[in-house]
Order: C-alpha cells, then structure tokens, then sequence
C-alpha cells in the first residue's frame, strides 16, 4: 500500500493523524509527517484517514 | 519580552462596543499595519498567513470551553452538556469522539443525499417564486437548513419547526442573559434529549441505512459511543449544523445582491455551486471569529503570548487579505486559497461536507429560478462579531421557470 498526501493542498489540519495515529502524525511545529508505505495493516484507517481529510489531500494506491 | 515594543505598538479594538464591525474598514487598516490586535477579549490575529498557522497551532486549543463558567454556571444539565461537547473536548478524549463520529459524516454517505437536497430546495423555491418576493430566511434559509437536518436524522421532515425552536432557545445560552435564560434552556434541552433517545432506540431495534444508525453502529476495536454520548452526538447535529448553515445561505444571498453578474454566472454554469459556497465563505463567513486559548506561555513571531490568552482568528479579514488574494473581488469561478470559515486543525467542522454539499446545491436552483435579486427594505441582522447572518432579510426577484 502507498500513501500519497498532495502538500500543495494539505492545510495541516491533522485530521488524517486522529484516524490514523500509526500512519500519520503532526510534529511539534504542526507540520504532517506520515509513513508513504505503510503495513498492509492500517489499510481500514488510512483509507478512513482519505475520507475525513478536510481537503480531500491523501491518495492511497494499491 | 522581545515583543515588547510591538505590543504597545499593536492597534487596539473594544469588540464589546456595539459600534465595533469585524468586517470594518478600521480592521482591514488595522490589518495593513499589524498581523494582530489587541482588544478586551484578548488578540485578534487579522492576517491570511498568522491565521492558517494559529488556527492549528499545537499550543493553542479551541476557546469556547469555559464561556458557561465565565458567566458563573459551573453545574446542573447545561454545564454537564456544554462539557460534553466534542467542541469543548481535547487531546485523547477528543479524538476518540472524532474518530467514532466521522464515518458518519463521511462524503460517501452524504453524496447519495444530494437528490433529497435539490428535491428541498426546489419544493421551497415552488412556494414563494410566482409572487416575485419572500422573507429568504424564514422561507428559505431556516426551512432548508432545518429539514436537511431533519433529513439526516431521519425524521419526517415536517417536524422541523420542533427544531428550529428548540434551538432557538438553546441559543440563548450564546447571549449576555444566560443566567436569567437557564431554567428555558435547560427546559429545551430536556425536551431535545428525550427526542433524541427516542430515535436511538428507534435504530437500536431496527438499523436503516441512515445517519442515525451509521453513529449507533460506530466502534472501533471494542470502543463504541455510550448511549449518552450518541445523544449529545444528535444534539451536536443540530446546534452546530442549523444556525450556521441557516446564517450563511442568508450571508450567502446579501453577497450575490451585491455582485450580479456572479448571481448570472452561477444560473448559466450551476456546476460553479461549489465554488460559490467556498468564494461566499471567504468574504463573508457567518463564523466571523473562531477561538483559540494559549495551553502555555509560548512566542510566535516575537510576539510573547501568556497560558490562559484568548486569541480570536478574524475569518474575514485573512480571507480578504490582499497579501494572498489582491485587490478585493467576489468571482465564483476564481481559484483561491482554502478560507477559514469552518475553522481548522483538530477541531475542524465534523459536518463541513454535509454544509458544503447542501449549500452548493441551493444556490444553484436558486439563481436560476430567481432572476436579479434586490433588497425590498426591512432587514434585521444579527451583531457581526462572533456567530453573524440575518434574522430577516426580504428580497424580490423576477420569476423564471
Ligand atoms: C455553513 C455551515 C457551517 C459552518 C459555517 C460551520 C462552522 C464551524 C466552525 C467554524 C467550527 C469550529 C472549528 C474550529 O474551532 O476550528 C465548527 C465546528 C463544528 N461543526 Fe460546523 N459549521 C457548519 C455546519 C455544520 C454542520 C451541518 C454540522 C453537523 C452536521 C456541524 C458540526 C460541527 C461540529 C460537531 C463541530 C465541532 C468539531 C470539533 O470540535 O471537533 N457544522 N463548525
Ligand atoms: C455542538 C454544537 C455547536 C457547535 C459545533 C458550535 C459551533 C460553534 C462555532 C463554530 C463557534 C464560533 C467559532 C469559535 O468560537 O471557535 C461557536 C461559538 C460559540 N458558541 Fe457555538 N456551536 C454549537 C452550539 C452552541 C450552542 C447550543 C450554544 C449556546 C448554548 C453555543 C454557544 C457558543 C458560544 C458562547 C460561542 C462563543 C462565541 C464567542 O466566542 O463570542 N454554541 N460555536
Ligand atoms: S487531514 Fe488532510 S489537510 Fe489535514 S494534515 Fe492530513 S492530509 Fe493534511
């Protein structure tokens, strides 16, 4: 599984980081940081995470 | 204190001034001179760039949590209510509520209810466009913000006068008299929740494939909400979702009064809908500040800022900041940077897809059924600061089909 997050939309809202916790965190400035492959495991939350994100930013792919 | 020089520089605004307009000339010189202000409720942060960053700032969390106590309700079922809020929560027990709320509100479940949404508008615009006039908020605005709600939880959609009157009287709590108000409130509030568990129980014995029984199916692992918190879960439906969305389609057509041809465009390309909602929400929020508190002493951009500080982000003024948006133009069919108008970070809009989807199809309908809108005199707003809209506002038009 990839996980792709498009910065130029991502606004740093972090609502990816509260579905997802594994997959996504917010550093101590605010700034998203996330795993780009992540274990096939956290495919139900990421795939939640591309739902909720207010901008519509995340990809995942296969 | 670096700051220190800046500070006393900073403009100042008494936002209790019933003089005071947030979306003034003085605020937007203001914002020329100084990324914030001061003011007696703490700071303002007027600019585009400060209040994208501050809105999620992690140490900042959302400031409305203490307003019951500021007014000396410390107890009792309002105060038990207001803390329940997801609003009000932080950390931990905030996302826990987010995370078992938000598949419900998900833009997969909200896109199979656009057809029930045009179905609305359209019936409501059948009822007044022959004539040629209407009062648009209490027969359009308040009747479709109220029934897309009443859509949502699954309830005839007739019965929505019940909502809009007892959160009428819920919203009393956001005024000065909130004291004298309690025993009414908590009245309302009695009445709501017995409404509420009524339609738990209702999906309890029998799921459907609604709203309602997407938060009464929620869990997660082994954690699922209690009875009490799919309750406030309702509640929250209804105070954050009625008055907000009600407040800016009325916000919504006083700016397409002002710019008819963008009124036109959007009759001609109805495709434009969502792009009006988001151009109207960045000149014109209805939530015109959103609030931060300081959870410590911390400095951002040589400004010290001490634990306990109040800082209110200006939506509209970031939202017209000719830093990122030039010179002042209202153009639906513009590309813009995201606005503010649902606020941000953690304690972003849970319903902004359903407020987004609802409005983009409303405006749409009407634009084309309502030909050159104009004021017909009589309006009535509420103040501009804090939660703003009309309570009136009559219009007339010229009917086409
Ligand atoms: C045009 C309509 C609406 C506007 C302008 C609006 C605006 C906002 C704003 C500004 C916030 C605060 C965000 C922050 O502090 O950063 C908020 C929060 C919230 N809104 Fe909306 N809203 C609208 C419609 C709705 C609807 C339809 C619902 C429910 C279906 C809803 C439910 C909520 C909830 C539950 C929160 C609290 C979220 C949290 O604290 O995690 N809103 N809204
Ligand atoms: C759960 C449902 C509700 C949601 C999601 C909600 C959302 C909001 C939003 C978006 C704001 C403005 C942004 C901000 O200050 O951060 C706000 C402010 C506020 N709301 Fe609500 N609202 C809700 C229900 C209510 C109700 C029922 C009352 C009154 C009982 C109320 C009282 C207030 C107060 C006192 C403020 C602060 C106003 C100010 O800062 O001047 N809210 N709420
Ligand atoms: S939810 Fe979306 S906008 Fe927010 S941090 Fe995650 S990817 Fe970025």
């Amino acid at each position: 599984m990839k996980v792709i997050v498009d910065l130029a939309k991502c606004q740093d809202h972090g609502q990816c980081a509260i579905a997802a916790p594994v997959v996504f965190q917010m550093d101590e400035e605010g700034k998203l940081v996330w795993d780009g492959s992540p274990d096939e495991s956290q495919r139900l939350e990421a795939e939640e995470a591309a739902d909720v994100c207010p901008v519509q930013a995340i990809l995942i792919q296969d | 204190m670096t700051g220190t020089a800046a500070v006393d520089a900073a403009p100042y605004f008494d936002v209790t001034d019933p003089s005071f307009s947030i979306k003034s000339a003085a605020v937007h010189e203001a914002r020329e001179r100084s990324w914030y202000a001061r003011t007696n409720y703490g700071l303002a942060v007027l600019r585009y760039e400060e209040v994208s960053r501050l809105l999620k700032h992690p140490k900042l969390r959302q400031g409305s949590a203490a307003w019951p106590a500021h007014n000396g309700i410390t107890e009792g079922p309002f105060a038990d209510w207001w803390a329940s809020w997801v609003l009000n929560k932080e950390g931990e027990e905030h996302h826990r509520l987010r995370r078992l709320m938000n598949p419900a509100f998900s833009p997969k479940l909200i896109g199979g209810l656009v057809p029930r949404f045009q179905a609305l508008a359209g019936e409501l615009i059948d009822g007044f466009r022959e004539s040629g006039g209407c009062e648009f908020v209490s027969e359009f605005a308040e009747p479709y913000a109220a029934r897309v709600i009443a859509i949502m939880l699954g309830i005839p959609e007739s019965e929505w006068p019940v909502i809009a009157r007892e959160s009428a009287t819920i919203g009393l709590a956001m005024g000065v008299t909130i004291r004298q108000d309690m025993p009414k409130i908590e009245a309302a509030l009695a009445n709501l929740y017995a409404y509420a568990d009524e339609l738990i129980a209702d999906r309890r014995r029998g799921e459907r494939d609604d709203f309602v029984s997407a938060l009464v199916r929620a869990h997660r692992d082994s954690d699922s909400l209690s009875d009490t918190e799919l309750r406030d879960g309702l509640l929250l439906l209804i105070f954050g979702g009625f008055d907000t969305t009600r407040n800016q389609l009325g916000l919504a057509m006083q700016t397409f009064m002002r710019h008819p041809d963008q009124w036109r465009l959007l009759a001609e390309r109805p495709e434009l809908g969502g792009k009006a909602v988001e151009e109207v929400m960045r000149v014109n929020p209805t939530v015109t500040w959103v609030t931060r508190e300081a959870r410590e002493d911390f400095t951002f951009q040589d400004l010290d800022i001490a634990a306990g500080t109040t800082v209110h982000l200006f939506s509209e003024s970031a939202g017209t900041d000719p830093r990122v948006f030039g010179e002042y133009s209202f153009d639906i069919a513009a590309d813009r940077k995201p606005h503010f108008g649902f606020g941000g970070g953690a304690h972003h809009c849970l319903g902004h897809f359903v407020a987004r989807s609802d409005m983009s199809e409303a405006l749409p309908l009407l634009a084309r059924r309502m030909r050159d809108p104009r004021p017909a005199g009589g309006e009535e707003w509420l103040p501009d600061s804090g939660n703003t809209g009309p309570v009136r506002l009559p219009i007339t038009f010229t009917p086409a089909a």
